[in-house]
């Protein structure tokens, strides 16, 4: 019989979670939710779970990733017991909850360890290019080195044990039988929703929600085109035509569109945007940089000024280490990978009760 | 006899006249009898028909009337004024009901209700014919009010009755005055504490020299009646006699005891009532601890010993939902670290008090609802309460929590010493026992005693507010009542016929109000009726051997004389009449069933079923099946065949054509 913990409230709310202790269990939020079914209800039943403090409940339910967050519920809330935001922290907690070396977990809860981490990964940028004296074609050729190592080791030593201990704790742990060939087939599914976020059109098709879904695709895309242009295509090395116009594209599409994500959250007119924590904020502002920084290097190589200006490389490397070592991997970048799991093993479950 | 009597049938606008055929009925009825004048009308109670009435009894020199209209309920009062202003007695009226018992009842077959209403009148008529002029009783009474209780509710109606020239003799049982209230630290809404609020109430008290409290006084004895009640008390041994004109009572409630086992109770020491929790947040000050061990997690279970489906406590106390709540703000305010669990039935923190569970859940307690079939279940765990719960509003899921402290929180019952009172003021009890008003909505403080009132809790239970807006209730109807010094009693009351009667006692035997006593008249005993407590119920006429008794306007003739006139032979025409007949059965014209119908219709296995098990076998959704059923009960197609096992749903099954 589960037990409830009556410190597990005060543990959510550090991930973000606000004021759900108000909720009188009305279900007007499972009403309105376009994205909750009869088979797959939500919010109302993880607020339950998370004033009860029911963890094992909520470690094993993909639920929380099912929500996109339109914000529908909370706007409707007639206690203003903001679900949407406890789905949101949800996620986070989540997030902490899958990722083994619990960095995670300490990162969303501890500002200040965040921002000593990000300081320690800017000394150590800095201390290596004292050690390579600044010469920019070395430095260069380390920070492509770099990338290529920091994507494989983040992926192999975190992303990969976290999504295995996603799998565990929902699928496994439960102790739901899946056959081999549902794995195959569903493998369908977890590649839509990573590269459409399908499930989002879901959502009241309202035109900011198709809007956000369409800002967010591109985003997506320059994004994981970006990356491929810089790390296999050598984009700041290059001396194709195309591939340099490509990476300008792209990068432009990044810093671009953060700009509007950043304008929503510092405007605070949605649901979504009312509440955020510094986990969002460092997302989106050094997505918005990782972009720019790339944009304006590229640019200084093309107009010959890359000597002059080579801080700015040194920037760019830095802003690309804190990322890639403390965003991807610990940060809210997870969700990419999160949100389309959480389908695939949706999809999963799906088959089984279906038989 | 009267024999100039006048007769008004109204038309109630159509309400009557639609049905009954008033306008034939009212040249009938000109021949009856004794009868001057007959009437339609309108609007019998419209001012211009009683200016008419009042012109026609002066001009015809008339002695009685009578009207054919809507229920007595509604205008008795109205005509009986008419009566009085035309200068004859109100109680030469009759009125007589042909809407609710005529047109309204028999609106399908006019004919009978024109029958119907015809007799009705004519019955009415001959009861006019026999009636009396009466005058109101007039008792003299004193100007003393007997105040029973000593409580919040008590004191107060105390200060208001002597505030209004009232002498109160204010009795209370225990040695110190205050009742439950008392009991109290902080009071919810207010955030008063009790003690000082019961005694500047004290002080008050004491501040009225109209007002003897006696403490440490229990009720001995009551004799007489309203205006002029005996009263015996023993204050510590010492008998006292009081008179007084009226008596309030407002001895309160006891709070349920919960039995050995009920919720854990006496199993652990750590499952406790919400009365001695309040204690022990009180007298704690920096940290709640209970047996020098620290208190954070705390399970209150709420409905203790109320809302029970079977018993006599199956009524809500409505006050403790809100007295836990505050509670656990009031500890959650007091300490840090609380954590409370509110293990509830339904929550009805009504009106204002609502901010109080805005607060509580604020605070970030914690609520889970469960039935009463599946209560929670407290087990023992190292000394230390676990209670397992169905929680409802997590899918029934069975959850656990291991609590510091559970705190019963009980409702209120009827003091287990309340017969005491009720026996010698004979006071009606309900199942529940509390003490019975005449009509919970539209006399809410008198008992069918007259001159006895009850407020406050002992009637059922109440917070304070409303306890005390009870007992001001009680204090503005005594205080009309014993303004004047006199009593005005309606005079319709039994009478003994004092040459008939032999005094058998029969009559006293049977009499609810103890208002027949015997009495001595020229060497012979016969039965005497206190006017001021007889309700001319009527019970007695029927038990008199040699009928020596009978009730003022119900005589033996007047009541024979209506059954000879409701029943003498009637000749009335049917006339055309302003409706068509009703729709004939629309079945007669349906080719087939509903697709519907046909498949409920097929659920049907020879045994009844109910809405859930059709909509289970059909596959119609209960909502749907529930519609069809009605339509297809009103065509009759199906029928109701009684409840379910659990007595849970109604059982439906096809019926036979």
């Amino acid at each position: 019989m589960p037990t409830i913990n009556p410190n597990f409230a005060e543990e959510i709310k550090k991930f973000g979670a606000k004021d759900f202790n108000l909720c009188f269990n009305c279900g007007n939020c499972t009403a309105i939710c376009s994205l909750s079914t009869n088979d797959e209800t939500f919010p109302r039943e993880l607020i339950r779970y998370s004033t009860l403090g029911l963890e094992d409940d909520l470690k094993s339910s993909l639920k929380p990733w099912l929500c996109y967050y339109c914000g529908e519920c909370s706007t409707d809330c007639p206690r203003q017991a903001n679900p949407g935001e406890l789905m949101m922290s949800l996620r986070r907690w989540l997030t902490a909850q899958y990722d083994w070396t619990g960095l995670s977990g300490l990162l969303y809860k501890n500002l200040w360890a965040y921002i000593l981490a990000m300081i320690a990964i800017f000394g150590a940028v800095v201390g290596i290019s004292y050690f390579s004296e600044f010469t920019h074609s070395e430095l260069m050729h380390i920070g492509h080195l770099f990338e290529m190592v920091a994507i494989a080791g983040v992926f192999a030593i975190i992303l990969l044990p976290n999504i295995i201990r996603m799998w565990y704790f929902t699928i496994i742990k439960p102790g739901i039988k899946v056959n081999l060939k549902a794995y195959f087939l569903s493998l369908k599914d977890l590649l839509i929703h990573m590269f459409t976020q399908k499930r989002f059109l879901g959502c009241e098709p309202t035109r900011e929600n198709k809007m956000r879904w369409l800002l967010h695709l591109i985003l997506v895309i320059g994004y994981l085109s970006l990356l491929f242009t810089t790390v296999f295509l050598n984009w700041f090395s290059t001396t194709s035509n195309f591939i340099v116009w490509l990476g300008y594209i792209e990068s432009a599409a990044i810093f671009l569109i953060t700009i509007l994500f950043m304008q929503k959250r510092m405007r605070k007119v949605d649901a979504m945007h009312k509440h955020s924590q510094p986990s969002d904020w460092f997302f989106v502002i050094w997505l918005f940089l990782m972009g720019f920084t790339a944009f304006m290097v590229r640019l200084l190589i093309d107009t010959q000024q890359i000597d002059s200006f080579f801080w700015v490389y040194v920037i760019h490397i830095t802003v690309l280490a804190q990322w890639a070592l403390i965003i991807v991997p610990f940060g809210k970048w997870t969700h990419f990978l999160y949100r389309s799991f959480a389908m695939y093993f949706d999809a999963l479950i799906m088959a089984k009760e279906k038989k | 006899m009267k024999q100039r009597i006048g007769v008004y049938i109204c038309h109630c606008g159509g309400n009557i006249s639609d049905y009954v055929d008033v306008e034939q009925l009212s040249k009938l009825i000109a021949n009856e009898n004794n009868v001057v004048i007959s009437k339609d009308v309108m609007f019998a109670c419209s001012d211009s028909n009683q200016k008419e009435m009042i012109q026609d009894i002066q001009e015809k020199q008339l002695d009685a009337i009578v009207v054919a209209s809507c229920s007595p309920k509604l205008h008795t009062h109205t005509f009986r004024n008419v009566a009085l202003r035309a200068g004859i007695n109100p109680y030469n009226y009759v009125q007589v009901n042909v809407r609710e018992q005529c047109s309204w009842a028999h609106s399908d077959t006019p004919l009978d209700a024109t029958v119907k209403a015809y007799g009705l009148i004519r019955a009415g008529i001959n009861r006019v014919a026999y009636s009396e002029a009466l005058d109101n009783i007039e008792i003299k009474a004193q100007k003393a009010v007997a105040v029973i209780g000593a409580g919040v509710a008590g004191m107060r109606a105390a200060i208001e009755l002597a505030r209004l020239g009232n002498n109160v003799y204010l009795i209370e049982k225990e040695e110190q005055v205050g009742g439950r209230v008392a009991q109290n630290g902080k009071l919810f809404m207010t955030g008063e504490d009790g003690k000082a609020l019961t005694q500047r109430l004290l002080d008050n008290v004491k501040s009225y020299s109209q007002i003897n409290l006696f403490t440490k006084a229990t009720l001995e004895k009551v004799s007489g009646s309203v205006g002029n009640f005996n009263i015996d008390v023993n204050v510590e041994g010492n008998l006292l006699k009081l008179n007084v004109g009226a008596i309030l009572v407002t001895t309160g409630f006891d709070y349920y005891q919960p039995s050995e086992n009920e919720y854990g109770f006496g199993q652990t020491n750590r499952v406790i009532t919400l009365q001695e929790f309040n204690k022990l947040v009180e007298n704690k000050s920096k940290e709640l601890s209970f047996d020098d061990k620290p208190v954070n997690s705390i399970a209150y279970i709420y409905c203790v010993g109320n809302r029970q489906s079977k018993g006599p406590n199956r009524y809500c106390s409505r006050y403790c939902c809100t007295a836990a709540i505050h509670s656990s703000i009031t500890a959650h305010e007091k300490f840090s670290g609380i954590k409370a669990f509110h293990f509830y039935r339904d929550i009805r923190t009504y009106g204002k008090q609502e901010l109080l569970y805005r607060q509580s859940s604020l605070n970030g307690d914690v609520y889970l609802k469960f039935e009463e079939k599946e209560p929670p279940v407290i087990e023992v765990e190292n000394g230390y309460p676990v209670v397992k719960v169905k929680d409802y509003l997590t899918s029934r899921k069975e959850i656990a929590l291991k609590a510091d402290l559970v705190v019963l929180v009980t409702g209120m019952v009827a003091r287990s010493d309340s017969n005491s009172v009720s026996d010698k003021l004979k006071i009606p009890v309900g199942n529940d026992k509390f003490f019975n008003e005449i009509h919970p909505k539209l006399r809410p403080v008198e008992t069918v005693i007259n001159g006895v009132y009850i407020g406050g809790a002992c009637q059922g239970p109440k917070n304070i507010t409303e306890s005390v807006q009870s007992a001001l209730a009680g204090v503005s109807k005594i205080n009309a009542l014993l303004k004047k010094e006199v009593i005005e009693l309606e005079p319709i009351v039994a009478r003994v016929n004092k040459e008939t009667c032999l005094w058998c006692g029969k009559c006293a035997e049977v009499c609810e109000y103890d208002a027949i006593k015997p009495l001595e008249v020229n060497g012979k005993m016969v039965a005497e009726v206190n006017v001021a407590t007889c309700k001319g119920c009527g019970i007695c006429a029927p038990v008199c051997p040699n009928d020596a008794i009978e009730i003022a306007e119900y005589s033996n003739h007047g009541i024979e004389s209506m059954i000879a006139g409701f029943a003498a032979q009637a000749e009335i025409n049917q006339t055309e009449t302003q409706h068509e007949e009703k729709d004939e059965n629309a079945l007669v014209g349906m080719k087939e069933y509903p697709k519907e119908w046909k498949t409920i219709l097929e659920s049907f296995n020879g045994t009844p079923l109910s809405i859930p098990q059709i909509s289970n076998m059909s596959g119609l959704a209960k909502e749907l099946v529930t519609y069809h059923l009605m339509t297809m009960n009103r065509y009759g197609i199906v029928e109701p065949a009684g409840l379910n096992d659990e007595e849970s749903y109604y059982l439906y099954k096809p019926k036979n054509h």
